[in-house]
């Protein structure tokens, strides 16, 4: 916002930045020589969400992450950080701070110096200083081991040691680049929870870049799934699971059964003949080609509801997963749909299903995502 | 958010002129001091050589520079030539005998070393960096006619007492001693490096830890016997010191010629020819080194 | 803590295990070579230190314990002044070499570019070039542009050869430390500059420090460069040494060659011991050893 614009209208410019989100990115474009990494991307991250990058490695989510702290030059486009254009400006004079994946911590300091390292730069008194370091190290439960250096802290401790020498400055942004990666699994599910209860505790708005689509479901406010230097798609993660827009959105984050086919008359007719049936989507064109994904927890083998939509097929593969068992099976030759069942006490032994077993699948028609 | 909107917002943020946020002329500006030193004091007075080995000494004694080629028509006489081949010879001599010393040495610490492996390696490097000069004067009192190993051939019966001093074999052990490390340390790294289940498989497939070691350790190592070779061959063809100390006129080698141009006939322009020669013979030896790794790499 | 604890006594055990099979399993060829090889490693340097306390003034019959051979270095006013002046040397040298190659280290793990890769080849070309090769150059350069031969030129000369070891030494110890790190200051709040003082340089001073060490050892030893740079009054020591001993055999020699190892060993040790003390596992011994 320019001074012109506040000084002629000040209401509606207060009202302006109240509704700011904290990032927004515009055109925001970066190319490697002839490769385009992020191409044309345009992104609003609100106050104090936590807001989620996901795609697989090369999908431009990391670049991304670099433009915004500023380590990396935009080819094109503008960043803007709070309201300010902050694409030309160099990354110490951002308001932003980044946990990084390897933790970079600064080996020659102690805990107490690396938390307290962004703070001496702004030149705060030392007493401020000490309190505030102590606050974070309380708040990252390393409050006792304030003068251990970082090659005798843990992977989990280095982790947390790198997020309070972020959080302590008390950025606008909190940029995480995959900081759970080199954990191992039990200890990346129990710093997901603190890491959102940090989050929900200091209000910061945390854009957190990752691969891992649990991570993402499960700790982010909203979610944009980027591939190809392109957000697919972003929205809640009820959103974004619940209704892939993309054969990619719904691919990548968990299983899906994608059938693509033809569409006349409220039937899906694939490749392979199968007639699939299709109500209560008037909106398709006849004869179009279409996608349709089906959740694999979403299709049921027994207890049928009326008005699900129901198709014969074959048994051909079973995997016990403990909590679940997948099955595998052909419907047509060629389609090979999966189907997950919880196995709940109530499942007698006659309800599971063999390699071979003829059954019968089912699903509500509200539950099939059709893709573009 | 349609595109119109976008460009409304862009065009209002200020700063639309596009500056770099990472470019910094940091790196840039470090390299500049230590380039043009190396290019003043390295470079250029590596050109010196090669110009002034066209040049020649005027009327009252004074190296000028020319492009006359009479320093190395001056070399191509038997004297000169004798010199070349001794050197080569007794720097090829050295690179084999620091191989077969080398070998088994890094062998033995690189695999059998334990926990010694370390203090082993210090025990074999801090000696390497004690003054080369004063390791040459103890072999030289060492091996005198009246020094300690006649002395003791002496007790032992051998009365007429061995001249060791002015052989060719006392200044190609010097040699040795010299350069050694230099052979056992890339072998040491590349056995450091090489799988040891490597052996334990070469062990089952060949049922003699000797043929193990000819068909699985030896070619696993050839890195670093080819960069043994060089880091020996280069300091040992261009050294005067070990055939000056250990040696006499007879054991003279390039080094010892070229040093005498520049201390005692004052003739700088032959004494540039004769290190260009040097450097010459180096840089065919790197070349052929070069292929020799290079060919390793593809097989590898 | 505790799992590294017993993660690490396992790997301990493992490897004792390892050896006492390997050690079992034959080369006793290889295990007695090695013995007699480090005997006659340091037979040269025993016979130097021995003798140097030797009362007698022979250089073969050990007469008893003195110190007279060391008085007398110390009395000797040539002797003193040549190991003044390559202690002089040899400290400048380390500052401007550590100086230089440290900015070309820094710069060469940095830039990409063309011409810094090749100045980061030419940077090299010093360590594969004999002694001589340089020592004959620098002495062209120095009488071409007309300069008197002096401490100076021995030190500019040192310098040269010098920044190649700890561009090397240094880049090691750079290329084990992830670029994110610098990055993290500069989100800290750091400028490039402030990145490079306040986190890179303190990280890699373990380094540093070594290098240095080792530059000076290298430098307070060297004989060729010296010997062709150098003036005439006062002149380093080791050139002082090799005029003396080729005139006479003197057991002062013994007494000065004996200062020159400890020097030199004593640096070397520190160099090596240095950073491990940092809990660095990358030592200089390392960067040597892993070639």
């Amino acid at each position: 916002m320019t001074d012109t614009a506040r000084q002629e209208n000040p209401v509606a410019d207060a009202a302006a930045i109240d509704d700011q989100p904290a990032i927004r990115l515009i055109n925001l474009t970066k190319k490697f020589g002839e490769v385009t990494v992020v191409d044309h991307l345009n992104l609003d991250i609100r106050r104090g969400e936590f807001f989620s990058l996901l795609g697989p490695s090369g999908c431009g989510k990391t670049t991304t992450l670099r433009m915004i702290a500023g380590f990396s030059d935009a080819t094109e486009g503008t960043i803007v950080l709070g309201g300010e254009d902050v694409t030309s400006v160099q990354p110490h004079k951002r308001n932003v701070n980044t946990v990084f994946q390897s933790y970079a911590l600064f080996e020659h300091l102690d805990v107490e110096g690396n938390v307290g390292f962004g703070l001496r730069r702004k030149g705060l008194d030392k007493s401020e200083i000490k309190r505030r370091v102590n606050e974070m190290l309380e708040l990252v439960d390393l409050a006792g081991r304030a003068s251990a250096k970082p090659r005798e802290l843990s992977g989990g401790q280095k982790q947390r040691v790198a997020l309070a020498r972020a959080l302590v400055n008390r950025p606008e942004v909190l940029l995480l680049d995959e900081p759970l990666a080199a954990l191992d699994l039990k200890l990346r599910h129990r710093m997901q929870v603190e890491l959102k209860e940090i989050q929900r505790e200091v209000g910061i708005t945390f854009v957190f870049v990752t691969h891992d689509q649990d991570e993402a479901l499960t700790m982010s406010d909203r979610i944009a799934i980027m591939n190809n230097g392109l957000i697919e798609q972003s929205g809640t993660p009820e959103d974004v699971y619940e209704r892939p827009r993309t054969k990619f959105a719904a691919g990548f984050i968990g299983t899906s059964n994608l059938m693509t086919g033809m569409h006349s008359e409220a039937v899906l007719t694939l490749e392979s003949g199968l007639s699939i049936p299709l109500p209560g989507h008037p909106e398709l064109t006849q004869g179009a080609a279409v996608s349709i994904a089906i959740r694999p927890e979403k299709i049921w083998m027994a207890e049928f509801d009326p008005g699900m939509v129901r198709i014969p097929g074959t048994v051909s593969a079973t995997v016990y997963h403990g909590a679940t068992t997948q099955y595998l099976v052909d419907v047509a030759p060629g389609v090979r749909l999966t189907v997950l069942e919880q196995n709940l006490a109530r499942s007698r032994h006659d309800d599971r299903w063999t390699d071979g077993d003829t059954v019968e699948l089912g699903w509500k028609p509200e539950h099939v995502v059709v893709i573009g | 958010m349609s595109t119109d909107l976008q460009d409304a917002v862009a065009a209002t943020l200020p700063g639309a002129k596009r500056q770099s946020a990472t470019r910094t002329r940091l790196w840039g500006w470090l390299l500049l001091p230590p380039a043009a030193w190396m290019i003043v004091f390295f470079v250029s007075s590596i050109l010196i050589v090669v110009a002034l080995s066209f040049g020649t000494v005027n009327a009252n004694g004074r190296p000028a520079f020319g492009t006359s080629l009479a320093n190395y028509q001056a070399l191509m006489n038997t004297t000169y030539l004798t010199v070349f081949i001794r050197s080569l010879v007794y720097s090829v001599t050295t690179v084999v005998l620091c191989m077969f010393i080398g070998y088994p040495v890094a062998y033995a610490i690189a695999l059998h070393g334990g926990k010694y492996k370390n203090a082993l390696i210090a025990a074999l490097v801090i000696p390497f960096f004690a003054s080369y000069l004063i390791r040459m004067y103890a072999w030289s009192t060492l091996l005198s006619d009246e020094g300690l190993v006649n002395q003791a051939l002496h007790t032992v019966g051998f009365t007429d007492g061995v001249q060791f001093l002015n052989t060719p074999g006392a200044v190609v052990a010097g040699l040795v001693y010299g350069f050694v490390v230099f052979m056992i340390l890339p072998i040491y790294a590349s056995l450091e490096r090489m799988d040891t289940a490597l052996i334990e498989a070469g062990k089952d497939l060949y049922h003699s830890p000797l043929r193990t070691f000819f068909a699985v350790t030896v070619p696993a190592t050839r890195a670093g016997v080819l960069g043994g070779v060089l880091l020996v061959f280069l300091p040992a063809l261009g050294d005067f010191v070990s055939a000056q100390l250990l040696g006499g006129p007879s054991t003279f080698m390039i080094g010892n010629l070229i040093q005498q141009q520049f201390f005692e006939s004052q003739n700088q322009p032959l004494g540039s020819a004769l290190t260009v020669v040097l450097m010459l013979a180096l840089l065919v030896f790197m070349v052929f080194y070069l292929r020799a790794t290079q060919r390793q790499n593809r097989e590898t | 803590m505790a799992a590294t604890t017993i993660a690490t006594e396992a790997k301990t055990t493992h490897s004792t295990s390892r050896r006492r099979r390997s050690v079992e399993g034959k080369p006793f060829f290889a295990v007695a070579f090695t013995a007699l090889f480090f005997v006659l490693l340091y037979v040269p340097i025993v016979v130097v230190i021995l003798f140097s306390f030797n009362s007698k003034k022979s250089l073969s019959v050990f007469g008893g314990f003195s110190n007279r051979w060391y008085v007398q270095f110390f009395n000797d006013e040539g002797l003193q002044s040549s190991l003044r002046a390559s202690l002089m040397i040899a400290s400048i040298a380390m500052v401007g070499a550590l100086l230089l190659g440290t900015m070309l280290a820094l710069a060469l793990e940095r830039v990409s570019s063309r011409p810094a890769r090749a100045v980061g080849t030419v940077s090299l070309v010093p360590l594969v070039t004999p002694e001589i090769v340089t020592g004959v150059a620098a002495l062209l350069f120095f009488t071409g542009l007309g300069l008197k031969l002096s401490l100076v030129t021995v030190i500019i000369a040192e310098i040269t050869f010098s920044i190649s070891y700890v561009a090397v030494i240094v880049r090691g110890r750079l290329s084990s430390m992830s670029g994110e790190v610098e990055e993290a200051a500069r989100d800290l709040g750091c400028t490039s500059w402030q990145a490079l003082r306040f986190v890179t340089l303190p990280t890699i001073m373990p380094a540093l420090i070594a290098a240095g060490l080792l530059v000076f050892a290298l430098v307070f030893d060297d004989f060729v460069l010296a010997f062709f740079t150098t003036g005439v009054d006062p002149q380093p020591l080791s050139v002082r040494i090799y005029s003396e001993i080729r005139l006479t055999i003197s057991p002062a020699i013994n007494a000065v060659g004996t200062c020159m190892l400890a020097v030199s060993v004593l640096l070397v040790a520190l160099s090596l011991v240095i950073p491990r003390l940092f809990g660095r596992k990358d030592s200089s011994l390392d960067l040597i050893s892993g070639g």
